[in-house]
């Protein structure tokens, strides 16, 4: 641009080339060196624990009813898979969370943006959200039983209940956080108050309610698991208290890799998406 | 071309009241900018000068006295004042082109008018090849000067500067001044600058206002008689910026040394 | 969020705001009143079977009866027991792994894609085998209880040590620390927020596990026995009881965790005025 600029921009350069010969974590790791050693090294910890695992049955370490072998598990998790064991009660246990997170969500957001955007609103209902919150989902499945019984509908709520907290609190955290500078900006082009809701408010609480949809979903998936082990006969929480009754801990270690595979998804493509929707926030330096 | 506007500061005088006691930021502050003017308002943090720039804008409605833009008395913010901050405050998630467009939200152009508006401003502020760029992705100086073009982009009648260069480098902040005077000449429009940069007053003002504290008022107004476009080492302006300078060095070392 | 002007100064903010504040307390509590006396109404006029919902007066009773019979004190002490063995251990262990885990690259690239994999198994999902591999008795729940406890300090520690300024880092480079000052006098002061966070999440997810443990792994008492017994009898007032307390211990882990932050913390606060 300017001979002014591109000396700052050299600058920032020397700068960053000065530190980054030696970043304080860095110094073992850069000089043992090589890119590749940092791929393989993240796998041995994992080798290391399959290995472990293999030779704990190889060798009858452990009595395979309490840990089977490798091979076994990955066995039954194949069987489960072709069975349609896995699809049917992954896709009952995927519909539960749907219906959870939406009915949450929304609810969860329309609550959080009336608390966020009108004092008075939140003068009256943000204590008694507060309080609610403050009592684990957990916490309210007794009575819950009693009012709606163990079908259904106790697990939407309970799941829709742990949606709801955290993204009610990042949209009302999110549009409490925003600069005043940002409303006068407002001010000085005469926005109307719906135009200051569309044109700032709400993209300034977009970050923040992204990690609440990110949060209110890992709440979801993790109150959707309670409920089903608690009470239920199918689902894939209910597959693994089936495979414990029976003993079948082949059964619990291949739900538990499906559980954990779905949860991994669930965060990887909500950080995808954040990236994407985010770009604005990547800097040049 | 946007007409330039007149505005008239009469006696203006603004209190706060902190739990319970009244303290004055502005006492009698009388001021008349000519249309097109360039008028600088010097001052050592605390002065008012700021507040002073806030009441023109109608960001703060609460003062005694009157202020008139062409005869009539404000109301409020409006689009025929833009203002620049110290902080640049352009939106994050707004690229250029979008940042200044907010501005036009409420403007009467039409789609086609407002494209041009932006484009027209975007090469005025000289940032061709950036329209797209998010304001993470621009140096302090580039961002000063989208939000430039955004406060100008509704043709206002009268810019007001808060220590818009104030964050800036020393060798940023002098081009930006050039650019600013360029502007200036171009628009043909009233300016108020706020600043706490003496040179900069004096390069820029066509009238530099000294201002002193506790309570803000105006001690001295220095007309600058140099025409423009100016260059950096007149000699007026070292004349000037020495007369200016004697202002400051007779208060006491401690409120300059709370300046710096 | 208004689009009026705002008053210009902190200090003028401020003393609004104490104003407001005194307002905003009633208000808060117009909605908790106006349940309970909805529900005082309608159980007394019969609007409800109340057997299905009991009304406040007998909530009342039975809160006054588990509170001064030593059941509930008994439960409450293993529960809250159980939870402090469980921190403190899961605590540990995340602090331990956290800091070795954001001071060496080595480690980092080591474990961290492991621990993140492991940690998207929803916690929960770990009662079965815990259940096979422990037991139902007190070690299993302390290790769930440990195992909720310690992700987020694990990984809050993790990116409070990763944060470090570098900046800081060149000063103690400047006076020629050695690695344990370096450890000792930069870094673990200034992660100290962060890992007060997880300290904090911790506590909270401590109490989570605690509930959960007492309801998934059923053996030996505790104050989820209260909610237990209750819904089995169907004695509604009790489990309203048992849900109140749950809250409550809740809502003082909280008050707890967040008062022990700001006082250890006063440092930030003050630096940032």
């Amino acid at each position: 641009m300017s001979i002014a600029a591109d000396t700052t921009t050299l600058a920032r350069q020397v700068l960053v080339t000065k530190t980054a010969q030696r970043p304080w974590t860095g110094r073992l790791l850069r000089r043992s060196g090589s890119w590749s050693l940092g791929l393989t090294l993240p796998l041995l910890l994992p080798l290391a624990i399959l290995g472990a695992w293999q030779s704990a049955s190889t060798w009858h370490w452990i009595s395979p009813q309490i840990l089977p072998a490798p091979a076994v598990v990955w066995g039954t998790l194949v069987d489960l898979t072709a069975s349609g064991d896995i699809t049917t009660n992954l896709g009952i246990s995927a519909l539960r969370v749907l219906y959870g997170f939406l009915i949450g969500g929304i609810a969860g957001l329309v609550l959080g943006l009336a608390m966020g955007l009108s004092p008075t609103v939140r003068a009256y209902l943000y204590p008694t959200f507060n309080a609610i919150s403050l009592v684990p989902a957990l916490g309210w499945i007794p009575l819950l039983m009693m009012f709606v019984g163990i079908g259904e509908t106790l697990k939407i709520i309970i799941i829709a209940k742990a949606t709801l907290v955290p993204i009610a609190i990042a949209a009302v955290q999110g549009i409490r956080n925003i600069p005043e500078n940002y409303f006068e900006v407002g001010s000085v082009f005469r926005f109307s108050r719906w135009q200051v809701v569309r044109y700032i408010v709400l993209p300034a609480a977009v970050p923040s309610l992204f990690n609440g949809v990110r949060q209110g979903l890992n709440h979801a998936w993790l109150a959707l698991v309670v409920v089903e082990l608690l009470a239920s006969s199918e689902g894939i929480g209910y597959l693994m208290v089936w495979g414990r009754q029976l003993f079948q801990l082949d059964v619990v270690i291949a739900t538990m890799i499906v559980i954990g595979a779905v949860g991994l998804l669930l965060d990887q493509g909500l950080q995808f998406a954040e990236s994407r929707l985010l770009r604005w926030r990547r800097s040049a330096y | 071309m946007a007409k330039p506007g007149h505005l008239t500061l009469r006696n203006i005088r603004k209190q706060y009241t902190v739990n319970g006691n009244a303290f004055t930021v502005l006492d009698g502050v009388s001021l008349d900018i000519a249309p097109g003017e360039f008028v600088s308002i010097v001052g050592h943090s605390g002065c008012g000068k700021s507040t002073l720039l806030r009441l023109v804008m109608g960001l703060d409605g609460e003062y005694e006295g009157e202020i008139l833009l062409d005869g009539h008395r404000l109301r409020g913010t409006s689009l025929d004042r833009g203002i620049v901050f110290q902080e640049h405050r352009l939106f994050p998630w707004l690229s250029v082109t979008d940042n200044i467009g907010l501005a036009l939200q409420n403007s009467p152009l039409t789609k086609a008018e407002r494209r041009d508006a932006i484009q027209q401003h975007v090469e005025l502020v000289g940032l061709q090849g950036f329209e797209k760029a998010w304001p993470n992705q621009l140096s302090g100086g580039m961002s000063q000067r989208v939000a430039i073009a955004r406060a100008l982009v509704n043709r206002p009648e009268i810019l007001l500067l808060d220590e818009p260069f104030g964050a800036l480098d020393a060798l940023n902040r002098a081009k930006l001044q050039a650019e600013l005077q360029r502007i200036w000449q171009v628009e043909g429009i009233t300016m108020i600058l706020v600043t706490h940069d003496v040179e900069e007053a004096i390069f820029l003002g066509d009238r530099v206002v000294v201002m002193e504290p506790r309570p803000g008022r105006i001690k001295r107004i220095v007309p600058v008689a140099t025409p423009h476009p100016r260059v950096r080492n007149d000699c007026n302006l070292l004349q000037v910026r020495e007369s200016v300078l004697e202002e400051f060095r007779e208060e006491t070392i401690e409120t300059i040394s709370n300046a710096a | 969020m208004s689009v009026q002007v705002i008053p210009s100064t902190p200090a003028l903010r401020r003393a609004a705001a104490a104003v407001a504040a005194r307002t905003r307390l009633w208000q808060g509590l117009a909605l908790p009143v106006a349940i309970i006396v909805l529900w005082t109404v309608a159980t007394s006029a019969n609007w409800v079977d109340t057997r299905i919902l009991v009304g406040p007066w007998k909530v009342v009773e039975t809160a006054w009866f588990h509170l001064t019979h030593h059941v509930l004190w008994e439960g409450l002490g293993y529960s809250v027991a159980r939870m402090v063995s469980g921190f403190v251990l899961g605590g540990f262990a995340g602090l331990v792994l956290g800091v070795l885990l954001g001071a060496s690259r080595i480690g980092d690239r080591l474990v961290s894609p492991t621990l993140n994999t492991v940690k998207q198994i929803a916690l929960f999902a770990w009662i079965p085998l815990i259940s096979v591999w422990f037991g139902m008795g007190e070690p299993a729940k302390v290790i769930f209880i440990a195992l909720a406890v310690f992700y987020p300090i694990v990984f809050n520690t993790y990116e409070g040590v990763r944060s470090v300024a570098r900046e800081h880092i060149e000063v103690a480079r400047a006076f020629e620390f050695t690695r344990w000052q370096t450890f000792r006098r930069v870094i673990l002061p200034s992660s100290t927020p962060q890992i007060f966070t997880g300290v904090r999440l911790g506590l909270i997810y401590a109490w989570l596990a605690t509930v959960g443990a007492e309801y998934f792994l059923k053996a030996g008492p505790g104050l989820g026995n209260i909610m237990i017994d209750g819904r089995e009898r169907f004695l509604m007032e009790q489990v309203i009881f048992g849900v109140t307390v749950v809250g409550l211990v809740g809502f003082a882990v909280q008050i707890i965790a967040t008062r022990l932050e700001t006082r250890l913390l006063r440092w930030r606060t003050r630096s940032n005025a």
